[in-house]
């Protein structure tokens, strides 16, 4: 090696090296990671403890991680280089297909699919096997489920997965909604369906559980980017979304409750203030919530329903609400299904089980 | 600590580098003994102990074995220092693999010791052996300098994936060596592109084979391509690693020798042996093979010589049956080559390729496999015996998703990226584009590879379990 070229080599291999190092060392902690939306990791506790078990070595290597100067950046360049210099079909899981961002979901596992199963089969076992409800199962498919071939996606075997959930819940009647969803009715940067797109899921549900419904509905467009939760994992430059919600004279009528704090909490059907947030979808029904309930004084019947729902459930609620004088919604993500006694009385209410393949596929998260 | 690491290049590194700049030249050692002990105790700080009484041992023998060089003394000396460090390999590495294998007589039930394996205990331990070997043979004078001797077996380039550096090969360094601007330069070069096959290339085949490892939908491609990949991952991970080792010794002034020299374009295994992992076969040749009477006795006396060698060269890399079947493997491939195929191989152009890379990728099966019953599932998949189907979606999304990292890997393994490079490097124009673009490319290349371990949790490395 010549002299130029070896101090040139030297000199700009010294200026990466030490630049980077000084700013890792001295620069101040950062938090939260808007775009991963997660907390990050601060740097660890050191005491002989935690040196000899290994605990804070592993947790220094996750701080220099998450810590490292220009974080987003080097995660940008990271996928930039896996997707156009390797050639790579995903990065960390994350595939991109014409301006949409897919999550692979990938293999079945059937060990979750059964503890879904189980837990079903145990609510409906200590609460509804000896009342007169109508229980009733629906499986919201994954946006993968309708992605074009082009997208060069690893898909769920989900027509196994639809029989076997079918097979090991006979105690509910089955609404297959696939027929009514496109690939058009989920956010291109995020994992949930859009509201204003699935009205016809929604009538079709109310009218199998024989409820009668005439919500006349406003489309409202917000005046804000939406950048669902693939937006922040691909860590790529990718057009936000737009999020609209339907809004409804009988919605002004509603209470809704949310008890998910232990007592009772008034909240919105839409809360704004979650729009302009981390996660604008959140502003349905306010995110995560354990249990809501929705009283509308001006329904077309005096039927109930009870909603064993995750977060897909949340936009899809208001649409049913016309059709019921109350919709309990249960996220047993959130509290324990051994504890729905203390806070509903089951009766002859409809009952409607309505899981994503997503939290199917991994359903340790049910309580 | 992996090199391939944001705590080792953004913290310890640059530390390192500045403490090692600033103290005169007799302090140098004493730097790098300080560092590279810190460096191996940053996982496990209990284990610096382990080390520091082996290179006690080591450096009170070597003086005790040249105080009575020719003596019957000296070879009792030998012997401490020999059954001092197979025994600390016996109990940390083996105890449990002879204990579980006792248990399989009845009415035999022994516990198991449970000891956690020392990082780089095989390597450090060859090392200390081939010193006091050498002292006994009179090929070298003992260190009487214990800084030195120290510095020389926890230097942390080398200490806990190799290569395995002999003493006689850098005794002179640890007292004379020189430091220059363009052997830096050499380093980083070196560093630099031994990070990136690690970090760029072998990371990510690392991810495919355990892929088909976890999958329940392995078909006969997947499991050629696993083979193929495997082959490619250990080969860019255990030479990416070595690269980094001789590039880091260049920083501190060492030349330590090469580790590998493009196994795959080997004709033979008899070739393989000689460009895979050469710091380890030398090191079994000359403290082990030639001393049993190499090829210099009858021939089944020689047959028995490539067994034993074989045998401990597949023992060493795990106490595990499937390594000791892989060693054996490699016994009797070498024999019958020896014996029938030499020549022929060497005549027959391109299958003699196909011959080495068909046989290399089966005995890393067998070599990456849990247990053997695992390897022979694989082996089976692979010659379509169990009943799995030629091709599946998710072989078609793996090809797609690693099929050019593949192809780059593949090229990456043979010598074509630096013949080119070497060839334009002749033309006094490319030469002087080379010299600005070459330290940019790698300047990019180290800045890539920052921006994949920022953002990647996949980061083993395969002879950290050795």
């Amino acid at each position: 090696m010549n002299r130029v070229r070896s101090t040139i080599t030297i000199l700009l291999f010294m200026a990466i090296l030490f630049s980077l190092s000084f700013v890792s060392w001295f620069k101040s902690e950062t938090l939260y990671s808007d775009s991963e939306r997660r907390g990050l990791q601060r740097f660890p506790e050191l005491t002989v403890e935690t040196l000899f078990s290994g605990s804070f070595t592993s947790s220094f290597e996750t701080y220099t991680q998450d810590q490292f100067p220009l974080r987003d950046v080097f995660r940008k360049i990271k996928a930039m280089g896996a997707f156009n210099l390797f050639q790579k079909q995903d990065n960390n899981d994350i595939v991109i297909d014409d301006d949409a961002i897919y999550k692979l979901e990938y293999p079945l596992n059937e060990s979750m699919l059964d503890h879904a199963a189980d837990r079903f089969e145990s609510i409906y076992n200590t609460y509804l096997k000896d009342t007169d409800v109508h229980v009733y199962f629906s499986i919201v498919p994954d946006k993968n489920y309708y992605a074009d071939d082009s997208a060069g996606l690893l898909k769920l075997d989900y027509n196994h997965l639809f029989e076997h959930m079918k097979e090991n819940t006979p105690f509910m009647t089955y609404l297959d909604i696939t027929s009514m969803l496109t690939i058009d009715d989920f956010y291109r940067t995020d994992t949930h369906w859009r509201q204003e797109k699935i009205t016809d899921v929604a009538d079709y549900l109310l009218k199998e559980m024989n409820t009668e419904s005439d919500l006349k509905t406003t489309e409202v467009t917000l005046n804000l980017p939406f950048y669902g939760v693939y937006h922040g994992q691909s860590a790529l430059n990718i057009e936000p979304d737009s999020i609209s919600y339907l809004m409804s004279e009988s919605f002004e009528q509603c209470e809704v409750i949310s008890y998910s704090t232990g007592t009772a909490k008034p909240i919105e059907i839409y809360n704004m203030s979650k729009a302009s947030g981390k996660d604008a979808y959140e502003l349905f029904l306010n995110g995560a919530e354990a249990l809501i309930e929705i009283t509308n004084p001006n329904a077309k019947t005096d039927k109930e329903l009870i909603l064993f729902r995750d977060s897909f459930g949340s936009s899809l609620a208001p649409l049913l609400i016309d059709g019921y004088a109350k919709i309990t919604l249960v996220d047993i993500r959130y509290m324990q299904s051994s504890m729905l006694g203390d806070f509903i009385e089951f009766d002859q209410q409809d009952v409607l089980f309505m899981y994503s393949t997503l939290l199917l596929n991994s359903s340790l998260v049910l309580k | 600590m992996l090199f391939s690491s944001l705590p080792f290049l953004y913290y310890f590194l640059p530390v390192t580098l500045i403490l090692y700049g600033l103290v005169p030249k007799k302090g140098k050692n004493f730097i790098l003994l300080i560092t590279s002990l810190f460096f191996y105790g940053w996982g496990e700080p209990k284990t610096i102990l382990l080390m520091i009484l082996s290179i006690t041992v080591g450096y009170f023998v070597g003086i005790k074995i040249e105080q009575n060089l020719g003596t019957k003394v000296a070879k009792r000396w030998l012997i401490v220092s020999v059954i001092f460090n197979l025994g600390m390999l016996g109990l940390f590495k083996y105890a449990d693999f002879f204990i579980s294998n006792l248990n399989l007589i009845p009415f035999v039930s022994l516990p198991l010791l449970k000891l956690a394996l020392p990082i780089g205990i095989s390597f450090y331990t060859f090392q200390i052996m081939s010193y006091t070997i050498d002292v006994y043979r009179g090929d070298v004078s003992a260190q009487k300098n214990f800084i030195s001797l120290a510095a020389y077996i926890s230097l942390f380039p080398q200490l806990i994936a190799g290569p395995i550096v002999r003493y006689k090969d850098v005794d002179e360094q640890l007292t004379h060596r020189t430091h220059s601007s363009e052997k830096m330069a050499l380093g980083i070069r070196r560093f630099v592109m031994g990070l990136a096959k690690k970090v760029l290339i072998a990371n990510q085949l690392g991810e495919l084979t355990e892929l088909f490892l976890a999958s329940k939908d392995q078909s006969v491609v997947y499991a050629w391509m696993y083979a193929i990949a495997f082959m490619l991952h250990i080969y860019f991970d255990f030479s990416g690693y070595s690269d980094m080792a001789i590039g880091l010794g260049k920083f501190f002034g060492f030349d330590l020798l090469e580790n590998f020299n493009y196994p795959y374009i080997s004709k033979s295994i008899t070739e393989f042996w000689r460009r895979w992992h050469i710091s380890l076969g030398t090191w079994f040749k000359d403290y082990v093979y030639i001393p049993l009477g190499g090829n210099r006795v009858s021939k089944s006396r020689h047959f028995i010589n490539i067994l034993v060698v074989w045998f401990l060269t597949g023992f060493w890399h795990g106490a595990s049956w499937n390594f000791i079947v892989w060693g054996l493997y490699f016994a009797v491939i070498l024999m019958i080559e020896k014996n029938v195929l030499l020549n022929g191989l060497n005549r027959c152009k391109v299958i003699n390729h196909v011959y080495v890379l068909i046989l290399v990728s089966i005995s890393f099966v067998i070599f990456n496999a849990t247990d053997l019953s695992a390897a022979v599932v694989t082996l089976k998949t692979m010659f379509g015996l169990d009943g799995a189907s030629l091709y599946s979606a998710e072989t078609a999304y793996m090809i797609s998703n690693y099929g050019f990292v593949l192809i780059l890997a593949a090229l990456g393994a043979t010598p074509l990226p630096k013949t080119i490079f070497k060839k334009l490097n002749q033309n006094a124009m490319m030469q002087k584009f080379f010299d600005v673009s070459e330290p940019v490319l790698l300047g990019l290349c180290f800045l890539m590879i920052t921006a994949y371990l920022v953002d990647g949790s996949f980061n083993p490395f395969l002879y950290f379990r050795f």
